[in-house]
């Protein structure tokens, strides 16, 4: 059974989201305060956190920094009541995997949470190189020389993306619906954010990216000999 | 030529110290030109005197001589003539003198010549007026006129002439001419000084003319910069004030109303801040018990066949005023954020073509569900444009949701358009329309052309308006065209490049036929 963990200090919506989340087969964990999550996360291991960014004690961006601390796999969406492009940049660099605007339909929720846990490219089976890195599909790795990079299952899942095709330009918007699962959004900051994110860890250069290249105008692509970002 | 006029429009001491100047100028002349007159008529005046004295005194003497001579008849006139002529020389004193002795008829008589001259002076220089008073007049006369020489020199100078009988002889015209040379020498000296003098005079008035107007225009020129900065919203300088005359006063005053007008806007300024602040928490306090009654509606409606009708229609109703009131929150909480500046363009190359395509995709079901239908012109090419997806699919999904709301089932054609420099999106419905009157109302928020239809109509009240504030922040801008009955048409243009001008719209908001 898929194990929630929702931290947020509104105890109705928690409850809330408890029943909607049991009504679909998922087990709930509440945490109403941000400085009680951390030892939550490391006691229960949910398969994914929902995280308000408004809490009382450690803020929703500490919180989700300390669990990425704990785990890079672990799917984490936050639930905020700003739509402001800082709040939610902030949150996705502390190392968010998207985030939810209240108020929001429970079926966009379960939808949501659904995409994030969901195994990535199951019509693929074994490896993929790109550039000097080998990723295992299967074993969901990716390693440069025989040494594993950690990466967080989107992250995972953006490179996949990109790799399966090599060469190919992904526009935002085409990457947001592959990754994401996002029908219509052009909301790029989320794939702006996870790409910047990504190429800190997988590139040699990050100012020069070799593996993820920026076509201008367009979109990303795998592989260098692109336009320099 | 315009521009140096436009700068003495615009400064004082120019203005101030060229006129000075040109009146100064004028006074200096009109008194140096005056002095001028005064004192060389004043030096020609006596010259003449004393000319008149001394050439009746000569002309006298050299009759009476003849005179004498012509009661010896045997008398030798030649020599007394030669005599007469050269007494000019004779007369050291005044060594500018020259005579003339001329035979009326013009014949020599008795060995004295018909025209006789000292020192090479032409006869002719006698001037011809000065003959002819002295023929017909037995009086002494005398006239200003050049002495001309026969080596060309010729300096100006005064005639006295008359006309006397040498007995036998017959009639003769005696001139004594003097030149003016020693007076023009000492006249130009004075023209000389009073130019000198005048120069240095108007120098001087001009230098303290500047001097003054700096003092007192300098701190008028500072009023003026600072009251420039306060336009622009720079509330922080002030003039400085020294000693207790009318300036300072000025400064301090002006100062004092520096202050006041900071203090006020500050205020203002403060007061909307704390109502933008409180709109904008307000909004968001709102969302977390509405995501709760979200999804409690939610899961009341999933489970209303299980109702009652009345509970389950109850449930229907809840959950859609819920979307209402979602959507109304959000529209609210965009509109503060304009009205707080704090909305922010995220601009990228943006397909615009692909983009109202997509929207008219979505939109078609909510077409269909009202009975009418959307469809395409021009969206075969992809048109790039700088501009915020986001935003501009809002802008386009409310101007497609609003044709469809007053399209009365009438078919909606939304078309696409770009030239150089700006790209359009035309939405034309053929619906209820609105009169020209209203055509800049539509975009205020919450109003309704028709009160009494209001509750028919879907959407939130505040679209239209947020689409003219999306528009406006990229540039661009939403013009309209409508008539009562005959439909309506919005056309969005924007700028291909961010921050470039548009110079013409590729779509015309009023439609070829119109009689607008």
């Amino acid at each position: 059974m898929t194990s929630i963990m929702v931290v947020d200090d509104d105890q109705d919506l928690a409850e809330m989201l408890g029943i909607v989340l049991n009504g679909v087969g998922m087990e709930v964990d509440l945490v109403s305060r941000g400085d009680e999550a951390v030892e939550v996360f490391k006691n229960s291991q949910p398969d994914l956190v929902l995280l308000d960014i408004m809490l009382p004690g450690t803020d929703g961006i500490e919180v989700c920094r300390e669990i990425r601390k704990q785990s890079t796999r672990v799917p984490i969406v936050m639930l905020t009541a700003k739509s402001d492009t800082h709040d939610i940049v902030k949150g996705l660099e502390a190392g968010a995997d998207d985030y939810m605007v209240k108020p929001f339909k429970p079926s966009e929720l379960v939808a949501r949470i659904r995409t994030r846990l969901r195994r990535v490219s199951g019509d693929i089976n074994g490896t993929l190189t790109i550039g000097d890195l080998a990723i295992d599909i299967v074993e969901h790795t990716v390693a440069r020389g025989g040494k594993e990079i950690p990466l967080t299952r989107l992250e995972f899942d953006l490179l996949v993306a990109l790799a399966k095709e090599p060469g190919r330009v992904f526009t935002r918007e085409a990457l947001l619906g592959e990754v994401w699962g996002y029908r219509h959004s052009t909301d790029t900051r989320l794939v702006n954010v996870h790409i910047q994110r990504l190429r800190a860890k997988i590139e040699h250069d990050p100012e020069n990216p070799t593996i993820i290249s920026t076509v201008r105008g367009v979109g990303y692509k795998a592989g260098g000999s692109g336009a320099r970002s | 030529m315009r521009r140096a006029l436009s700068i003495f429009r615009r400064s004082l001491f120019l203005k101030v110290f060229s006129l000075t100047a040109v009146v100064s100028m004028a006074l200096i002349y009109l008194v140096g030109s005056t002095l001028y007159g005064r004192i060389t008529g004043g030096i020609f005046d006596e010259k003449i005197a004393s000319a008149i004295s001394e050439g009746r005194a000569a002309i006298q003497y050299a009759e009476y001589r003849f005179t004498i001579a012509g009661l010896n008849t045997k008398a030798d006139y030649g020599l007394l003539a030669d005599e007469v002529v050269k007494s000019a020389n004779v007369s050291a004193q005044e060594s500018g003198r020259e005579v003339v002795l001329i035979n009326v008829r013009g014949v020599k008589v008795d060995g004295i010549p018909s025209v006789s001259t000292s020192n090479f002076l032409v006869p002719e220089s006698v001037p011809e007026a000065l003959r002819a008073k002295v023929r017909e007049s037995l009086e002494l006369e005398w006239q200003r006129g050049n002495l001309e020489y026969v080596n060309g020199k010729v300096i100006p100078g005064i005639y006295v002439g008359k006309i006397f009988e040498i007995p036998r002889a017959g009639k003769y015209e005696m001139y004594v001419a003097y030149d003016f040379v020693a007076q023009q020498s000492n006249i130009d000296l004075i023209g000389r000084s009073l130019w000198v003098t005048g120069f240095l005079l108007l120098a001087l008035i001009l230098l303290t003319a500047s001097v003054i107007l700096r003092m007192v225009i300098k701190p008028v020129q500072v009023a003026a910069e600072i009251a420039e900065a306060l336009t622009t919203g720079d509330l922080k300088n002030r003039m400085n004030v020294k000693g207790e005359d009318e300036i300072a006063r000025l400064g301090v005053a002006f100062n004092q109303m520096a202050s006041t007008l900071a203090e006020q806007i500050a205020r203002l300024e403060n007061l909307s801040r704390v109502q933008q602040r409180f709109v904008s928490d307000v909004s968001h306090e709102l969302r977390t018990p509405l995501t709760t009654i979200r999804m409690a509606s939610d899961v009341i409606h999933a489970a209303r066949t299980n109702f009652d009708p009345t509970v389950a229609r109850s449930a229907e109703l809840l959950l859609s005023q819920i979307d209402k009131f979602e959507h109304l929150l959000q529209d609210l909480l965009e509109v503060s954020r304009f009205d707080a500046e704090a909305a922010v363009l995220s601009l990228g190359r943006v397909d615009l073509s692909a983009l109202v395509r997509r929207s008219v995709e979505d939109l078609s079901l909510l077409a269909e569900e009202k009975g009418t239908t959307l469809s395409l012109h021009g969206f075969e090419e992809a048109i790039y444009v700088d501009a915020d997806s986001r935003r501009i699919e809002r802008i386009i999904r409310n101007l497609i949701t609003n044709a469809i709301d007053h399209s009365e089932s009438r078919p909606v054609e939304v078309s696409i358009a770009a030239n150089e420099s700006a790209a359009s999106v035309g939405v034309r419905d053929y619906g209820v329309g609105l009169s020209s009157q209203y055509w800049n109302r539509v975009f205020d928020r919450f109003w309704r052309a028709d009160p009494s239809r209001s509750r028919i109509r879907g959407g939130t009240g505040l679209g239209l308006s947020i689409a003219k504030e999306d528009a406006n922040l990229h540039g661009g801008e939403i013009r309209v065209w409508g008539e009562l009955g005959k439909g309506a048409h919005f056309v969005l243009t924007l700028p291909k490049r961010s921050g470039e001008r548009i110079t013409s719209s590729p779509i015309i908001e009023i439609p070829t036929g119109s009689s607008i």
